[in-house]
């Protein structure tokens, strides 16, 4: 029983950042972002790379995925989504846009680093033993305490600094923001970048732990997505607690109903959102 | 573009599409089989688009693929009945399960309703997977006879297709969907309903306020688009002869809405011609290996780049005509 | 370096591009065209690449002899290759391209139960072979004749695994983790089944986990929980794999960690390190310690196509090697009739080229289809030691 929530509190504290981008750019730019998962796999290779291969230190991965994912972010709005945004009739259009360039990415992968699993040494090794039957590796403790570090930091960041206010501002309403003085524009290639981010450093910690390869992607933007509807999409808290839950759901689904952990999961959602169709925290 | 002019269109291109096109591809089953899977994967696509047209984006048509496809081999394989049999019952049950569902969900809005349609097609696959009783599961239902002969009062109305060359049979069958299917969505669009459809997708809560049934109307849609996706899915199964949880999984989920936004939104013929050159143009593909998804990725963002509101935008002269009334905004 | 020769590739893709149109017209006719159709993206990627790697690596070394003769005369050796992306509707429509476009009669694949099944009726109508990897006896068994089992199946590796650890180490019980797909399932149950007919105690078989599953720790805790001697991992992806062994191993368990199919020994030393030592798997001709200098070679030809060795390829190195020199064996007619070839297998055979002991390879599978239909790849059993592959020993299906 313990194992099992200390299973789902490390893959939850992963989740929670996937899903903090998605909703970052969802809430911005009213664009589901189905490339998500992908910028999240990007970020796993840049740091096999820069620690796996060239064997620099794991910070200095940590950052060069971060800023990595940051400028594909921003090249993402730049090239793509503010064209598209501008002069399409129908939002839903962004849509295409992203399962296209979710396409790209993948192809790219397979190109460019092949079909085989990649992983590095571990940071960390060495297991702590909280009890008799209870497991948790060091390498899982530095992920936890660098997701939940950077969780913080964004949440203060969105609070308290002048550029936070101005995406928040641009989130609740993007006309108001605009005649507020918001740099719209601006503001929505910082909150690309930002949620790019968000997902390389994701990526980063993942591939410490458990690898990557070049297929994983859409499985996780469907992940993703699941942790945006029991949260609710758009807000910050909810994409968190969006992110625990189904990390602590698929670690009891798959101690309590081995096999179809992902079924019980999928129906509970359909369920839950016929009650509760705004997820748990969602705007009205 | 007069009726005259239409009528005319029309007919040239049904002669090219039912005459001429399997004349040329008789001793070329691979490219008649590419032309017959597109014909059927545009009927799916046809019910995708219809619940565009009333606003909302349902990225769980493979699900109802899924739903009909094992409705379709179960009616075959363990009750013996005929596959015409099965293909109506396809539909019918894909239906009823998209109303059922359908009933409380298309409740949500937006991005949610789209989301968690995603999730129904992974979840028709999972289920596939756990009913082994029934769906055989994982192993898949195989070895399905092609569809046998169908006669009334002795005389022959379709002949038994494993007498008959198949793959020719395949395309007329499937030609046969695609005509019925688009001839009833443009009836239904240019209808009274089709006029309440656009008022749902401008504005719910205004149409409302008019005394329009909403929710009666969104279900109605719904019931068609599952219908539609009922229908195709039995189709492949006596396509193929096998039916597998994979056989639709969320990239063709994905894949349906790409078809329609290529084609075009607005238009009843976009899902048509979005999934005749995407598909197609898919396939042409084939020999570039890692290549072709990344050649067919660099197309699909070009499109939207350069055509954001779909193929059938392109103001040809002899298209113009058939642009529905239907505007931009959501 | 991987991203160099990523680069390479592309600039070829773009000339092979500009030939594309050109060279589908004018095709000479001393050439062979073989097939290979599987699943070359996503993530289980590697399993249908490594067929394509392999097949072009041979047909490379091949058409650098200047071609492969048959009743006289010379052939070039041409591999058209299709994405079926696991998908049955795509396999099927890839055969029909294979078949009909291409005029191939000899296909490479597919690489799961569901695509190889799927496409049974179009190369029984387009009179073709297919060399699935997926194990699946309805496709080898009367009244199905047009598929050849590409290597060792899981229920034929199982039993001798086991076996061979119930003899040298005395395991007791067994447990079975399976991923949860079709594929993975079957090959659990085949196990189960093994390890009943060898009064294994089977404590747990139950558990699998999702495609596309970056976190084992939750099905392995309750697996690991049954504290079984023998771990089996069913029909394991090799992305998989290592992630499995790390989260057994860091959970505590103590037993022996075994799997059924072809693993790469790099990925399993990236990603688990010394925690895989002593992990029990089945390779193909690959071990240094077995391989003639012919495979040597045929390596250095794999690492030009592919950018770098994959062990999978081990065992994958054998389908185009056998089904040229079975058609050599049938005569130059059985290049369009398989029916030649089929008469061919019953009484086929040729040194392993790829092995230092040159036994004969040949068709087997009168034991479990009760008709040859299966390529006679060395069953390789390996243990993992220190970042690479040790030879347990080398064990053959019987007939």
């Amino acid at each position: 029983m313990g194992q099992v929530l200390i299973n789902g509190l490390y893959s939850g504290v992963q989740y929670a950042l996937i899903a903090l981008g998605l909703t970052l750019i969802f809430s911005l730019m009213n664009v589901m972002n189905f490339a998500h998962g992908q910028l999240y796999v990007l970020g796993g290779f840049v740091t096999y790379y820069v620690y796996g291969v060239l064997g620099l230190p794991f910070v200095v991965a940590l950052l060069a995925a971060g800023i990595t994912l940051a400028v594909v972010g921003l090249l993402f709005d730049i090239l793509f989504f503010r064209k598209v945004l501008a002069r399409s009739a129908r939002d839903e259009s962004t849509m295409l846009l992203a399962t296209g360039t979710a396409l790209l990415l993948d192809s790219l992968f397979i190109i460019f680093f092949g079909e085989k699993h990649r992983g590095v040494p571990t940071v960390i090794s060495g297991v702590m033993r909280i009890s008799n039957n209870i497991f948790l590796p060091y390498s899982r403790v530095l992920i936890i305490i660098i997701s939940v570090a950077v969780i913080v930091f964004f949440i203060l960041f969105m609070k308290y600094t002048r550029c936070g206010r101005g995406l928040r501002a641009m989130a609740q309403d993007r006309e108001a923001a605009k005649l507020m003085g918001v740099n719209v524009d601006r503001y929505s290639m910082f909150g690309w970048a930002l949620a790019a981010m968000l997902a390389g450093l994701a990526g980063a910690m993942l591939v410490s732990v458990s690898g990557v390869n070049s297929g994983l992607g859409t499985w996780l933007s469907i992940k993703a997505f699941i942790m945006v509807m029991i949260g609710g999409a758009g807000v910050i808290s909810g994409a968190i607690i969006g992110g625990l839950m189904l990390g602590i759901l698929e670690s009891f689904g798959s101690s309590f109903l081995p096999g179809n952990q992902y079924l019980a999961i999928f129906i509970a959602l359909i369920i839950f959102l016929a009650i509760r169709p705004r997820g748990l925290l969602g705007r009205q | 573009m007069n009726r005259k002019q239409k009528i005319l269109l029309l007919i040239v291109a049904l002669a090219f599409y039912l005459v001429l096109l399997p004349y040329l591809c008789r001793d070329r089953n691979y490219l008649l089989g590419v032309i017959t899977t597109a014909s059927v994967l545009s009927v799916i696509s046809a019910g995708v688009w219809l619940i565009f047209y009333i606003g909302r984006i349902n990225i769980g048509q493979g699900a109802f693929a899924l739903i009909g496809g094992y409705t379709g081999a179960i009616a075959i394989s363990k009750l013996g009945l005929s596959f015409w049999f099965g293909l109506v019952m396809a539909g019918i049950v894909s239906m009823l399960v998209g109303i059922i569902i359908g009933l409380p969900l298309l409740r949500l809005k937006g991005v949610y309703f789209s989301m968690i349609t995603l999730s129904l097609t992974e979840t028709a696959r999972l289920t596939a997977q756990s009913l082994v009783p029934i769906t055989n599961g994982p192993n898949g239902i195989l070895n399905l006879p092609l569809p046998g002969e169908l006669s009334f009062f002795g005389i022959t109305l379709i002949p038994d297709f494993a007498k008959v060359n198949k793959h020719i049979a395949m395309f007329y069958l499937s030609a046969f969907l695609l005509i019925a299917s688009y001839a009833v969505l443009y009836r239904i669009i240019n209808s009274r309903v089709g006029w309440l459809f656009r008022s749902l997708q401008q504005n719910e809560d205004l149409a409302s306020s008019f005394g329009v049934d909403v929710p009666r109307l969104r279900v109605i849609a719904f019931a068609i688009c599952t219908f539609y996706a009922g229908i195709g899915g039995a189709f492949f199964v006596a396509m193929q002869q096998s039916i597998y949880p994979a056989t639709f999984s969320v990239q063709d989920s994905t894949y349906f809405l790409l078809y329609c936004f290529l084609g075009g939104l607005g238009y009843v013929f976009g899902p048509l011609i979005g999934t005749f050159v995407l598909y197609i143009g898919f396939e042409m593909l084939q020999g570039l290996n890692e290549y072709q998804p990344l050649i067919y990725a660099l197309l699909m963002i070009g499109m939207m780049l350069w055509l954001p509101n779909g193929m059938l935008s392109l103001r040809l002269p002899f298209l113009a005509g058939k642009k529905s009334p239907l505007g931009g905004a959501k | 370096m991987r991203f160099t020769s990523a680069v390479r590739k592309v600039s070829l893709g773009m000339l092979f591009l500009a030939c594309l149109w050109s060279a589908s017209a004018v095709m000479a006719q001393d050439v062979i065209k073989i097939g290979v159709l599987g699943v070359m993206s996503g993530p289980a990627a590697s399993w249908g690449l490594v067929n394509r790697y392999c097949a072009e690596a041979s047909a490379n070394m091949i058409n650098a002899q200047g071609g492969f003769e048959i009743g006289g005369k010379k052939y070039k050796i041409e591999i058209v290759s299709i994405d079926d992306r696991n998908d049955p509707k795509v396999a099927v429509s890839g055969a029909e391209r294979l078949i009909h476009e291409e005029g191939i009669r000899y296909i490479i694949g597919p690489n799961i139960d569901p695509t190889s099944m799927a496409i049974v009726p179009t190369i029984e109508k387009g009179a073709a072979i297919s060399i699935p990897y997926a194990f699946s006896k309805k496709l080898f068994t009367p009244p199905a004749k047009n598929s050849i089992l590409g290597m060792i199946a899981s229920y034929q590796a199982g039993p001798v695994i086991y076996k061979y650890l119930q003899d040298k180490r005395g395991i007791k019980s067994i447990a079975f983790v399976a991923r949860n797909d079709s594929e993975s399932l079957n090959q659990r149950d085949e196990g189960v089944l093994a390890a009943k007919a060898l009064n294994l105690n089977i404590v747990a078989a139950s558990d699998s986990y999702e495609t596309g599953t970056t976190d084992f720790f939750p099905v392995m805790s309750s697996v690991v929980s049954s504290n079984p001697d023998l771990l089996v991992i069913s029909g394991a992806a090799p992305a998989d794999t290592p992630l499995l062994i790390r989260a057994a191993r860091e959970l505590g368990f103590k037993g022996i960690i075994s799997t059924e199919t072809a693993q790469d020994a790099k990925v399993i030393s990236e990603l688990a390190g010394d925690l895989a030592n002593g992990f029990i798997s089945v390779g193909g001709a690959s071990t240094p310690a077995i391989r003639s200098s012919y495979m040597e070679e045929f390596i250095k030809n794999y690492e030009k196509v592919a950018g770098e060795w994959n062990d999978e390829a081990g065992t994958k190195v054998y389908a185009l090697e056998i089904i040229l020199n079975t058609i050599k064996a049938a005569g130059p007619a059985a290049l369009t009739d398989i029916s030649l070839f089929m008469k061919a297998i019953d009484t086929f055979s040729m040194p392993n080229p790829y092995l230092k002991d040159n036994r004969p390879l040949r068709y087997v599978g009168l034991g479990d289809f009760t008709q040859r239909r299966q390529i006679s790849v060395p069953m390789v059993v390996t243990e993992y030691q220190n970042g690479d592959f040790q030879t347990l020993f080398v064990g053959e299906v019987a007939n």
